[in-house]
């Protein structure tokens, strides 16, 4: 048990401490068993509480430490690395969270958000109070990587990581590269042309040695974990096993395959996909011709198979309003007397793509705007299409359009394998089915499974400018973990205690990730956990009948003791009003301050005013009033005295 | 000074999410790095933010571990309130003049206790804030700060000595001078971010001379945990809003930018899009119905570019909390009756087509990403070059998002255009992969 245990409870600046009365809490805590230190903080991640945790672990020779702010999620390695810095072991610390799991959660109801963060920091120091030494697992590396998908992302990164010094494979299911650019015509912003493009990428691949391409080839099984992964792949009749440190997953999406009928598709062969239209636009000269028809007239439907709010996409596929605009204005370049009609939701030409959506108003593209509940409605007649739409930029006018063509600006969906790559590879997918990251801000590239990093369009919609970066960025992350040929692991995995353990083998029955097997001990069989493989999931420890296994940190002293600490009855009273603020300040004299200080001090003394009170009383401009007002609430010369009768304006009063 | 040229293998210019992100990835792949800004404190405007979209974090808490994790790892020097004055490039090194501007307080000594800026009698206008409440002349720039050390603003200095008598471990020294280093390194990633567009230059919007005519930025400070007043409170008189209008496209998408208060070239016509104004007014909008439940938010705009992960759903969630979103083009704010500081704001209603007006309370003005460019010019023998907006150039757009036109330079976040936060860190990785494959090939 813990003797010299910390306790800080943080305020977020805010975020918690206005609902949960966090310095009541501080106090109650000191209380506790065990409890050396129980402090208040703005900020507990700020670098000068980091300092401050750090000083107090020194100076007093905490034993442990519970940090009481936002999800651990965010900031267990940030505490962890103050504990490491000040010499404690990192796993005697417990994060409680008090943010999204009280103040956030239960802002309507401050007391019982109190009373929640009462049980769950109590949980947190008994917890704490059993916690052990653990030392991380260090396992050593392979310097090697395997992409998935050769499209743009997949090839970009490759290089990269090739120029690292790693040695890289990467893995093509198609007969060839550059996935959905090697068939792109001209590309924004730049207009490359999509396969000369790839040619250049794939000419910087073939001057790498240490990259190996593999075509046509199926991702069969995943096992292991990072540093040393095993990539099964099938090469026509040949198997391949790589040993891989590290896995990038770029495998790109698919074209929205829009429905039979949906607006007219299928049901006419002038209604076409905007991939569709740019191969023949790319492939026509002189005149643009379809079906043996000369085509003058264009109507793109935007948005399909996007941003539908009742459907199944609900997302915006980014990169498709660009796209059309784009292939307009490269119609416009290359064919005479052509008309464009562009039906759009809004126009996302986002950044200095906007530009070309000037250049195609410029050029007398016409621009209509409908909305979901009112689209457009496509009519054929002998095959010959015919667009009803109501158009809000003209005041909701019915306007009818005849055209050569219907060109559906479809988005883009997850490729219809992903189900398969991201469970061979444990990728979590997201609500638009994409691949999800663990946080778009915290962890873009990184998926829940260490060591496996998503890149490109598999993760969500982008153009090739941001396919590349995410999967640079994921290069270099890779970089980083296998440059020095180790990797430190979590140690939170399970153990077995050879005692008691029977191997009925029930613990090996449900580990999803295969990390226990069965081992020779004293005569007889028990379970044995792969360190590296284990993800700490803990789903073995309750299906074991003679309890001889169990999760570090998790185990049954810490887990009863939080349901103690958290059935113990809170004794919390009504809040009273923190008097943290700025102290010092009464004392201070206000000589030597602009004269406005003065003046508003003397309107403001014996009285509670509101600042239009104020400014009239003194005959200032109000804004001059709040300025001053506010700087002098900042430095602890006034404050607040609630609200106005109407409720509109704050009044305040002298800070004595 | 210090003579001997400390050798590293990369410099970084500009300490917002993307310069960070960029010296962390490097550093983590154990190079040398000098993270070089010209603030007091690293954070960019990330730092400023109240939350950011489309997860609704709150940004100190994504920003500060950040800031902390590149203020204290081992491969990585900070160096603020530095400015870049030359750099040249010799047999593929450069060599690099700076100069640290003197805070007069000395770093190693200051605790960040604030006991100066208790007793310094000059008021000044708090930058951090956006001028709406005043800070002492000696501050800490924030209060999560990195590094948390007081800096006296000498312009405004009355030279008092109050603040050195109240410093107990005595950092303060008036007689500080400018300090001049030179190093050399092996990479440049510059990433200097944007500036704001100065809404004083649509004069017909009011800034500046209305006070609840108001930026983004000022209310994304109204609504930050950090936040300058008690509650969302109206710069004008201290109002609480209830009827609160936002203008999008403030400064971009707009070619008629008269540059009013005559400043640089880059303030003038900005024919682009910002990128990031709809989705932060959206942001915006949802936090102040749950701070201002009873208040009325419009949002008037020409198309909402909500086109990143997460977002046309943020947006549809914006609209069911009800959030009003008119498709509008406002030609003229005025403020009618002095007394009431309200505003009119007349607009063309593009779905009917009609000239109409609305009256609010507070309006604010979602003003656009311009270019930051000044580093150019310390190049002395190679050109940086900018592109058509004045961005830095990016030479391969597609297959190398961050190669500038000099070999060895690198381009991160919103320098190269603009840029949220995710795709700010996503480029910083890339110029950090881009820059850590150059130098193992030097
Ligand atoms: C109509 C349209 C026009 C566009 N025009 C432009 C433009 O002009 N400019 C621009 O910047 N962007 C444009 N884009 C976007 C561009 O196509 C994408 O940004 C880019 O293709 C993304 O590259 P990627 O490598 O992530 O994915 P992909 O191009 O989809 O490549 C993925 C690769 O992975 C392979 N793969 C998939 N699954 C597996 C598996 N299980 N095992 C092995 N391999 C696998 C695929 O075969 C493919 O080769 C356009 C998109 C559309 C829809
Ligand atoms: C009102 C508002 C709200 C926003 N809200 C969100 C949001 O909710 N979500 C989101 O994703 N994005 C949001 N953004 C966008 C976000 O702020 C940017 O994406 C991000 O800050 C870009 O980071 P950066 O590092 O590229 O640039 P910056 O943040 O501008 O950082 C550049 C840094 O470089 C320094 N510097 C500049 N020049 C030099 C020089 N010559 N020498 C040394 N140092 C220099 C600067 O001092 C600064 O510290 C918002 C923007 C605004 C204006
Ligand atoms: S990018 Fe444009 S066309 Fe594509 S889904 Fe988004 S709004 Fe619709
Ligand atoms: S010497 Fe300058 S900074 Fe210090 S207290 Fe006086 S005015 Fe303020
Ligand atoms: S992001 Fe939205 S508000 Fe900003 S310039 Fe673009 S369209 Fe206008």
């Amino acid at each position: 048990m813990k003797q010299r245990i910390g306790v800080y409870i943080c305020h977020c600046g805010g975020n918690i401490s206005d609902y949960v009365d966090v310095e009541q809490l501080g106090k109650l805590m000191a209380k506790e068993n065990g409890v050396l230190i129980s402090k208040n903080v703005m900020f507990a991640c700020s670098d000068s509480t980091q300092k401050e945790i750090e000083q107090d672990i020194e100076e007093n020779k905490l034993d442990s430490i519970v940090v009481a702010s936002c999800s651990p999620k965010l900031h267990t390695h940030t505490f962890r690395n103050v504990a490491i810095r000040a010499g404690l072991n990192p796993y005697n610390y417990t994060q409680v969270n008090i943010r999204e799991q009280c103040s956030w959660a239960h802002s309507d109801k401050p007391m019982d958000a109190t009373i929640k963060a009462y049980g769950l920091i109590r949980a947190g120091i008994n917890r704490v109070s059993y916690s052990e030494v653990l030392e991380s697992l260090e396992i050593s590396a392979q310097k090697v990587v395997a992409i998935i998908g050769a499209g743009v992302a997949g090839m970009r990164a490759a290089v990269d990581l090739a120029r690292m010094d790693n040695q890289v494979y990467l893995i093509e299911k198609g007969n060839t590269v550059g996935g959905h650019v090697a068939q792109a015509g001209r590309l924004f912003p730049t207009n490359e042309n999509g396969k000369e493009v790839v040619d250049r990428l794939y000419q910087r691949i073939r001057q790498q040695s240490n990259i190996t391409l593999f075509t046509n080839a199926t991702l069969e099984k995943v096992s292991g974990s990072i540093g040393n992964f095993w990539i099964e792949v099938k090469l026509g009749s040949e198997e391949l096993k790589l040993n891989v440190g590290s896995v990038l997953v770029t495998t790109g999406f698919d074209f929205y395959d829009p429905k039979e009928g949906e607006f007219g598709y299928r049901l006419s062969d002038r209604v076409i996909t905007l991939p569709d239209f740019n191969k023949m636009v790319e492939n026509s000269k002189g005149k643009l011709i379809h079906n043996g028809k000369s085509v003058k007239s264009v109507a793109y439907i935007y948005c399909v198979g996007n941003r539908q709010s009742k459907g199944e996409n609900r997302y915006c596929s980014r990169q498709c309003c660009t796209a059309a605009i784009h292939s307009s204005l490269h119609v416009h370049e290359k064919f005479e007397d052509m008309t464009a009609y562009h039906l759009f939701r809004d126009i996302r030409t986002y950044g200095k793509q906007e530009l070309l959506y000037q250049q195609s108003s410029k050029n007398g593209d016409i621009y209509i705007r409908f909305e979901e509940k009112e689209p457009p409605v496509v009519e054929l007649k002998n095959g010959n299409p015919t667009i009803k739409v109501k158009d809000y930029l003209t005041t909701k006018r019915e306007l009818t359009l005849d055209t050569d063509l219907v060109v559906l600006v479809t988005g883009m969906v997850p490729r219809t394998d992903s189900n398969s790559v991201s469970s061979k590879l444990k990728i979590p997918i997201g609500i638009d089915r994409f691949f999800n990251e663990i946080h778009p801000k915290l962890k873009p590239v990184e998926t829940v499974i260490k060591g496996v990093y998503i890149g490109g369009a598999c993760q969500g919609p982008k153009n090739i400018n941001e396919s590349v970066q995410s999967a640079l960025s994921g290069a270099a992350k890779i970089n980083a973990t296998l440059k020095s040929g180790n990797i430190n692991l979590e140690p939170i995995i399970a153990r077995v205690n050879a005692d008691s353990c029977l191997w009925c083998g029930k613990c090996a029955e449900v580990c999803e990730y295969d990390a226990i097997s069965s081992i020779a001990n004293g005569g007889k069989l028990i379970a044995e956990v792969n360190k590296a493989t284990c993800k700490g999931c803990g789903i073995c420890a309750p299906t074991c009948p003679s309890n001889a296994i169990e999760l570090a940190q998790f185990t049954d002293n810490e887990i009863e003791s939080m349901i103690d600490g958290l059935m113990s009855k809170a004794e919390i009273s009504p809040r009273v009003e923190s008097q943290q603020n700025n102290q010092k300040a009464g004392v201070q004299s206000l000589a030597g301050y602009p004269k406005i200080w003065r003046t508003i001090a003397n309107a403001l003394e014996g009285n509670t005013l509101t600042i239009p009170q104020i400014a009239e009383k003194i005959d200032q401009e109000a804004s001059l009033v709040t300025w001053h007002l506010m700087t002098m609430n900042r430095y602890g010369f006034v404050e607040s005295a609630g609200l106005n009768d109407n409720e509109d304006y704050f009044m305040y009063k002298l800070k004595k | 000074m210090s003579i001997d040229k400390t050798k590293y293998d990369a410099l970084v210019v500009g300490g917002g999410i993307a310069g960070q992100e960029a010296a962390l990835s490097l550093a983590d792949m154990d190079y040398k790095v000098l993270l070089v800004e010209k603030d007091l404190s690293i954070g960019g405007k990330m730092i400023h933010l109240s939350k950011v979209f489309p997860t609704l974090d709150c940004a100190a808490c994504i920003t500060t571990p950040k800031m902390s994790e590149t203020a204290r790892h081992p491969n990585i020097n900070l160096l603020l309130n530095t400015n870049i004055l030359e750099i040249e490039k010799d047999n593929g090194i450069f060599s690099i003049a700076l100069t640290i501007r003197p805070k007069y307080v000395k770093e190693d000594l200051c605790t960040g206790c604030q006991l100066c800026e208790w007793v310094c009698p000059v008021i000044v206008d708090d930058g951090f804030n956006n001028n709406m409440v005043g800070r002492k002349a000696i501050s800490i720039a924030f209060n999560l700060a990195n590094p948390k050390v007081a800096a006296i603003d000498m312009n405004h200095c009355i030279k008092c000595k109050k603040c050195e008598i109240a410093c107990v471990p005595k950092a303060i020294d008036y007689s500080m001078q400018p300090q001049n280093i030179s190093i050399e390194t092996k990479t440049v990633i510059i990433s200097t971010g944007f500036n704001l567009f100065k809404p004083e230059n649509k004069p017909q919007y009011g800034y500046g001379k209305y006070p609840n005519v108001i930026d983004a930025m000022q209310m994304d400070r109204l609504i930050a945990p950090t936040r300058p007043y008690n509650s969302v409170v109206r710069p004008g008189d201290g109002k609480i809003p209830d009827k609160i209008a936002y203008v999008l496209c403030t400064g971009s998408r707009d070619t008629s930018i008269e540059n009013a208060i005559g400043c640089s070239v880059d303030c003038a016509n900005n024919p682009i899009c910002s990128q990031i104004c709809c989705m932060y007014s959206i942001k915006q909008a949802q936090l102040l119905m749950g701070a201002l439940p009873l208040a009325d938010i419009t949002i008037y705009y020409m198309d909402i570019r909500a086109f990143g992960k997460g977002y046309e759903e943020f947006y549809q969630q914006a609209k069911g909390m009800g959030v009003s979103f008119i498709k509008g083009k406002i030609a003229k704010i005025t403020q009618k009756d002095h007394n009431s500081g309200d505003l009119i704001l007349r607009y063309e209603d593009v779905t009917t087509g009609t000239l109409k007006e609305a009256k609010h309370d507070l309006v604010v003005l979602s003003v656009g990403v311009l270019p930051n460019n000044e580093i150019a010019k310390v190049f002395t023998n190679q050109k940086l070059e900018l592109d058509d907006q004045r961005f830095i150039k990016q030479v391969d757009e597609l297959l190398s998002p961050s190669l500038t036109s000099i070999e060895g330079v690198f381009v991160a976040g919103t320098a190269a255009g603009p840029k949220d936060i995710p795709d700010s860190i996503l480029s910083a990785g890339s110029a950090a992969s881009e820059a850590a494959s150059y130098i193992n090939n030097i």
